[in-house]
């Protein structure tokens, strides 16, 4: 029976074995409560889709970022919190339900402003809790950008959604769609063509059954743009959307391109539209006061005709029909019916949405390309809201600083660099400007405090010295005989690992430069295909030109110099190449055809030169500029002759990737940067599991590993800098360590940092704070299973085994991070009439080897960790050991004097208690209790209050002072503090002496009196169970 | 081989419980079921939790009341001083000022949405229907690496800043034994407005027949650190004079005629 009950067991638990190994390497509980942090910067946000207010609510806004998800304010705009943090991240439309604004929202993914670095969205989405929980809806999984909702006020179950669709590729997901039920069913009920997607959707509240759609034919490439042909127009329902027609009543008819349309909210038949008709005479600003029946063309301004495909938002004031904004460059309003406009007040530049207060319109709020701004004065001013982390970096790199600094380059917001970390957390004036207009790789140089930065195309390429405040620019330059230099709108840029003031640039050519870019030598013929029908940008836009640079292709996109091998470097380029040196420049082999499942032609994003090997790479693919979006990443280990994929179907589909970050120990944990967030594996690319934890599905970028700290530091396109500290417990994770109940990971030892904490949050109070590396001890453990029953304790011991304090413990299942101060505990402070502040001050540990003990249920596990003093501190060990003996001795006088003070209450309570019962005794208990008292006003204070009636302090107030003094400092005791020790300690034996003294004198009388009478003396703790805690 | 039968079909019940369980209303039922059943919570007329708060090296002590009839009390004693929180006799909610060590009452507005939720005793889901809340299951989530039930609370509405607003919270039931292990709410006003408080429940203890948490932890979503409670012990129904809910008339808190 029992052997039988054995078996069982062990076939029991062998099966959780196997069942454990098929899913312990991937899921969400592999990371437990592991935690991205974000830094931020927010101080020049990023680029805003849409703005949504609430039909009722002033106080409610919403706001759709390009990159950032959705964020809700509940204050007018002066916070932000997101709400959309599970889903794509770029958004087209947020709208409200117009019955229930506080219950159903409604998200169409996909940003609409289509400028070359735009993210894709995957789908429409909607909650009907107020933004706590998102449903997919389905049938929009291919829309790509949705820039269109309106919902029917009188029965909101009719929705109409306007796809723009695809901006790479063909797509038959265009077009207006309807749905009766909520969402349930959709029909399509306006298609155009594949490549003709839909602008603007208007619905007339006062007569639902009337539509208007915008339709814009348009496409990019990785290498142009073009907007317009004859399937652009205006269409208009009158019954709900069964039939279209195409108004052509006064329009420009032929060729268009992108058009905006607007209804005045206080007059359904006024209707405004922006046409891009590349014709002076018929560009611009339309009106209709029917209906749309006929149209007058009212303005051809710059602000009205600008970058069409970025700016064709027009927004009319909620009571005024005549005034009317439109984004831009600066942003237009006009006061007149659109017959003026000039310029809105100095914001951030290029405007995609405005929107005006429901019910004042003097607060306006505007949507740009750095974050949301605010008007209180019908747009002549503007501030920011300093509350959005939307920053989107491009490209991100760390250095060695302690806390290290992130540098990076932004869309619109130049290059910037700042600390991991400040006092009082990252905030706004923590960050360096180091560079202008669009900022891509800013790269520190490895010995010099020197900083590279660049923006769009290497048009300037600057070399920043930080100490003298100098920059000089060093972008390599054609010389005579040189074809021109094609840079990529994002140039790559790289540091040697070997040579410290070797630069490398990337054009078609791979550049080199031995003195910091001051000359530069050109190391390769043209890498790329040079394919010349790419070339063609000063052509690119359509009807409206638009040769910004941001089109440049058949370029260097990205460089890797092995860190193992000088003469080794990796170059990949947009149009697909993959080239090797292995001898510094003299000879490169194309290893394009070696790539295992990779479209030709696909752009190579970035390349990983391997610590693990000389011909071991790397290179990540992706090829959403010719709408696919796979995600592709290869693994080489010799040389680039062969390659493997590193990819598993548990990554998105649709998630294309932009970066590989290898460990730089367990060659088998692999961070991979996707368009929908980022991605982790520990056993090669086998398995991968998306990483969730306060981490949403954003745009990444970048990925550098900090080799100090271990930090994962992600730059990403929508929400800054985000960081995940100390990576190194997923080197160590391994399917046995998963099958243990409880396992603890080896840590570095820590450091008990001494710096000053002075910051001063003076002004954050609605301002983004990035949140700080933790720098207390990590203590990281794995449990199998969640911890729900029973009782789980954490204790930290001496390494004899003595208790130092407790912890509260993670109980997650998966790895739990849990952190230790370095505190003991605080001493237990003589009681009063007010509070002891120094009581808050508990004691820190030396420096050495301390316990971690676990109890959970009946079991222990333990666990070793070290603890270290601050390598910069200025504290000898000498100094050190007097300062932790003189705090100790101080604790404990503390304490003494708590006790005593104790002995004081208790005896006085029993003393009182006589003078009330039994008028026998009531003299010398009087005696007692007034001697005692007038010992106490000299120990504690017994009178005023905790802020400023407090009372002058007595000898606890000046003894905790001096324990704190002496317990929070760093440094050595000072001699000041060394005198008031001896004050302070002769004070106290004086008072012991009192106290023995009364008690000698009226105590004894008092206690020879409750003798005889049988009275029981007071009942008085020992110290020990006193100073027990808990 | 008896031991051996009894077994398996707990192994398979364990595996097919949480499919079962399909509605809101069934899990809420499990739980109830599993911590001792509803009939038992509902006899339930006061409690006490005694307990800790570790706060910067120190463990202060602090105490928890409450009553069936909606009152409440909580008390952290710090240096010998008590401090009191939370104190409801049904009226007025009051609770120490940190300065002057004096009672002073609650605004109005607090007043009103703690008076809403303090008459959830024990738990909101105790006889929600009459209480005219709704729940609804959301769906399956992974939290604490755990897969739970999600289940969205709506209860009566609550005023933030002079405007009604409704009050959601979420709870998250572990599929393998129906007891709640976070529960998660936006705060809606003060310096945290938007963020979404966490609490996780843990260290599940009988108490009489009943499982209560024993580890409380509150913190924000995705924010470091939180406040950790450690129950020491629960006294169901607790013998208490009425008199400690009611706000202190003294010297300093003259009778105020409203």
């Amino acid at each position: 029976m029992k052997t039988f009950f054995f078996t069982f067991l062990t076939a029991l638990s062998s099966l959780t074995f196997l069942q454990a190994q098929e899913n312990s390497l991937k899921g969400k509980e592999l990371f437990g409560n592991m935690k991205a942090r974000h830094i931020g910067p927010a101080l020049m946000s990023g680029r805003i889709n849409d703005i949504e207010n609430h039909p009722t609510n002033a106080r409610i806004l919403y706001v759709g970022a390009a990159g950032g998800g959705v964020w809700k304010s509940g204050d007018g705009g002066a916070t932000f919190a997101p709400i959309f943090d599970k889903h794509a991240q770029s958004i087209g439309v947020v709208k409200l339900d117009p019955k229930n604004p506080d219950e159903v929202i409604w998200v169409g993914t996909g940003e609409t402003w289509t400028r070359n670095s735009v993210s894709v969205g995957n789908g429409l989405y909607k909650s009907t809790d107020g933004g706590n929980n998102w449903k997919e809806i389905p049938g929009f999984e291919n829309s790509e950008r949705i820039a269109s909702i309106v919902i029917n006020p009188n029965n909101t179950d009719e929705v109409f959604v306007g796809v723009l669709g695809a901006l790479w590729s063909d797509s038959e997901d265009r077009g207006v769609y309807k749905t009766t039920d909520g969402g349930k069913t959709w029909n399509k009920i306006l298609y155009i063509g594949p490549s003709t997607g839909v602008s603007d959707v208007l619905m007339d509240p006062k007569n639902p059954n009337v539509l208007f759609a915008s339709m814009w034919q348009f496409r990019r490439t990785a290498w142009g743009f073009n907007s317009g042909g004859e399937n652009s127009a205006i269409y208009k329902s009158t019954d709900s959307g069964k039939t279209w027609n195409k108004l052509i009543n006064n329009l420009p008819l032929g060729k268009l391109g992108r058009i905006g349309i607007a209804m005045a909210p206080s007059d359904s038949k006024i209707i405004y539209a922006v046409i891009e008709t590349g014709e002076k005479s018929t560009n611009g600003l339309w009106r209709s006061n029917d209906s749309g029946n006929s149209w007058e063309h009212l303005n051809n301004d710059f602000g009205l005709t600008v970058r069409p495909f970025y700016f064709s938002r027009i927004t009319v004031d909620p009571k005024n029909p005549d005034i009317v904004l439109k984004g831009g460059l600066t942003g237009s309003i006009s006061r007149d019916g659109g017959k003026t406009f000039k310029n809105l007040g100095n914001m951030h530049s290029d405007i995609h949405d405005v929107v005006l207060d429901i019910n004042n319109s003097d607060i306006i709020y505007s949507g740009t390309d750095g974050g949301v701004y605010r008007s209180w004065n019908g747009g002549s001013t503007f501030e920011i809201v300093e509350n959005l982390p939307l920053s989107q970096f491009y490209h991100i790199s760390v250095d060695n600083a302690e806390p290290y600094n992130v540098y990076g380059g932004l869309q619109d917001n130049g290059c910037w660099y700042g600390p991991s970390s400040a006092p009082g957390g990252v905030t706004a004036r923590d960050w360096n400007s180091v560079g202008y207009g669009d900022g891509f790789r800013v790269l520190r140089h490895p010995t010099k405090n020197i900083i590279y930065s660049e923006m769009q195309g290497a048009a300037n390429v600057w070399r920043y010295d930080v100490d003298r405040n100098r920059t000089t620019t060093v972008q390599p330059q054609p010389k005579k005989g040189d074809p021109e230099l094609r840079f990529n709108w994002n140039a790559p840029m790289a540091v040697s690992n070997f040579v410290p003031d070797r630069f490398y640039m990337g054009s078609q050519f791979l550049h080199r430069s031995d003195d910091m870019g001051d000359s530069w030598t050109i190391i390769s013929p043209d890498l790329t295909t040079n394919d010349k029908s790419k070339q063609d940008q000063a052509n690119s836009g359509g009807l409206s030109v638009d040769n910004s640079g941001a089109e440049k292709h058949t370029t260097i996109f990205t460089i890797a110099e092995s860190s193992l091998d000088q003469n080794i470097i990796w170059v990949g380029t947009d149009d697909g190449n993959v080239q090797l040196t292995t001898d510094g420049g003299k000879t490169w082999t194309n290893l394009t055809e070696n790539l295992v499942g990779i479209p030709k032609n696909t752009w190579v994003y970035h390349i990983e030169a391997s610590v693990h090997g000389k011909g071991t790479a790397y290179a990540v693919f992706e090829g959403h500029t010719t709408g696919d979006m796979k995600p592709y990443a290869l693994k080489t280990s010799d040389y680039g002759k062969t390659w493997k994929t590193i990819i598993s179907e548990d990554i998105d589909s649709k998630a294309f990737v932009r970066n590989v970050q290898e460990d730089y120990v367990n060659e088998d944990l692999l961070f991979l940067g996707t368009e929908l967030g980022l991605y982790v594996t520990i056993d090669g690319g086998k398995n991968w599991s998306e990483f969730t934890n306060n981490m949403p599905p954003v745009a990444v970028h970048f990925i550098d590993l900090q080799k100090r700290t271990n930090d994962l530091v992600m730059g990403t396109h929508g929400r800054g800098v985000i960081i995940i500290d100390d990576i190194s417990p997923l080197r160590q994770l391994t399917p046995e360590i998963m099958n243990k109940d409880v396992h603890f990971f080896e840590t570095k030892p820590f450091t008990m940092t001494e710096d000053s904490d002075f910051s001063g949050s003076f002004g954050a109070e609605t301002q983004f704070v990035g949140e700080n590396k933790n720098t207390a001890a990590q203590i990281v453990y794995y449990l199998k299973k969640r911890h729900t029953f029973g009782k789980m304790e954490i204790e930290i011991q001496d390494i004899q085994g003595n208790k130092i304090t407790t912890l509260t413990p993670g109980k997650s299942k998966g790895i739990n991070i849990i952190s230790w101060n370095f505190m003991t505990t605080a001493p237990k402070m003589a009681q009063a009439k007010t509070l002891a502040f120094s009581g808050f001050t508990a004691l820190r540990v030396p420096a050495g080897k301390y316990k971690v003990v676990l109890t959970k249920g009946n079991e222990t596990y333990s666990h070793d960790i070290e603890i270290k003093y601050d390598e910069k501190s200025v504290t000898t060990l000498e100094q050190r050991n007097e300062q932790e003996a003189l705090t100790r001795k101080l604790y404990d006088m503390v304490e003494d004097l708590a006790y005593m003070v104790y002995e004081i209450n208790e005896t006085q309570t029993k003393a009182t208690e006589i003078i009330e019962n039994y008028p026998k005794g009531k003299k010398d208990s009087q005696k007692l209790y007034n001697a005692l008292e007038n010992l106490r006003k000299d120990l504690v204070i017994t009178t005023g209050d905790n802020y400023v009636a407090s009372a002058e302090p007595e000898l606890r107030e000046k003894m905790g002072d001096l324990y704190s003094n002496v317990a929070s400092n760093f440094n050595k005791v000072s001699g000041a503090s060394k005198a008031n020790f001896e004050l302070i300690s002769e004070d106290f034996s004086k008072a012991k002496k009192r106290y023995e003294t009364i008690m000698n004198k009226e105590g004894k009388k008092f206690n020879s009196f409750l003798e005889k009478n049988n009275i029981e003396k007071p009942e008085i703790q020992s110290k020990e169970a006193f100073l027990k805690r808990g | 081989m008896k031991i051996l039968k009894t077994l398996t079909i707990a192994f398979l019940l364990t595996a097919i419980a949480p499919v079962s369980a399909q509605t809101a209303d069934e899990i809420l039922n499990n739980y109830f079921e599993n911590t001792g059943g509803i009939e038992n919570w509902k006899a339930i007329k006061g409690i006490q939790f005694e307990g800790k708060v570790n706060f910067q090296g120190m463990e202060l002590p602090v105490e928890m009341i409450q009553t069936k009839d909606g009152k409440s009390m909580a008390k952290a004693s710090f240096q010998g001083q008590n401090f009191y929180q939370n104190v409801f006799d049904g009226e007025t909610l009051w609770s120490t000022n940190q300065m002057t060590m004096q009672e002073e009452k609650s605004d109005a507005e607090a007043t009103g949405n703690y008076k809403n939720e303090i008459n959830d005793f024990l738990s909101p889901f105790i006889d929600y229907k009459q209480n005219g809340y709704t729940v609804e299951l959301i769906g399956k989530e992974t939290i604490e690496g755990t897969e739970t039930y999600k289940i969205k609370l709506v209860k009566e509405p609550v005023m933030v800043d002079g405007k009604e607003e409704q009050d959601i919270s979420f709870h998250y039931f572990d599929t393998e034994n129906f007891v709640p292990i976070v529960v998660e709410q936006e705060v809606k006003s003060g310096p945290a407005a938007g963020m979404v408080s966490q609490t996780k429940l843990s260290d599940y203890q009988e108490v009489s027949g009943l499982y209560f948490p024993f580890s409380i932890l509150e913190g924000a979503k995705g924010q470091p650190g939180g406040q950790a409670i450690t129950i020491t012990n629960i006294i169901l129904n607790p013998e208490v004079d009425d008199a400690i809910f009611a706000f202190p008339v003294t010297e300093t808190n003259p009778v105020i005629k409203e």
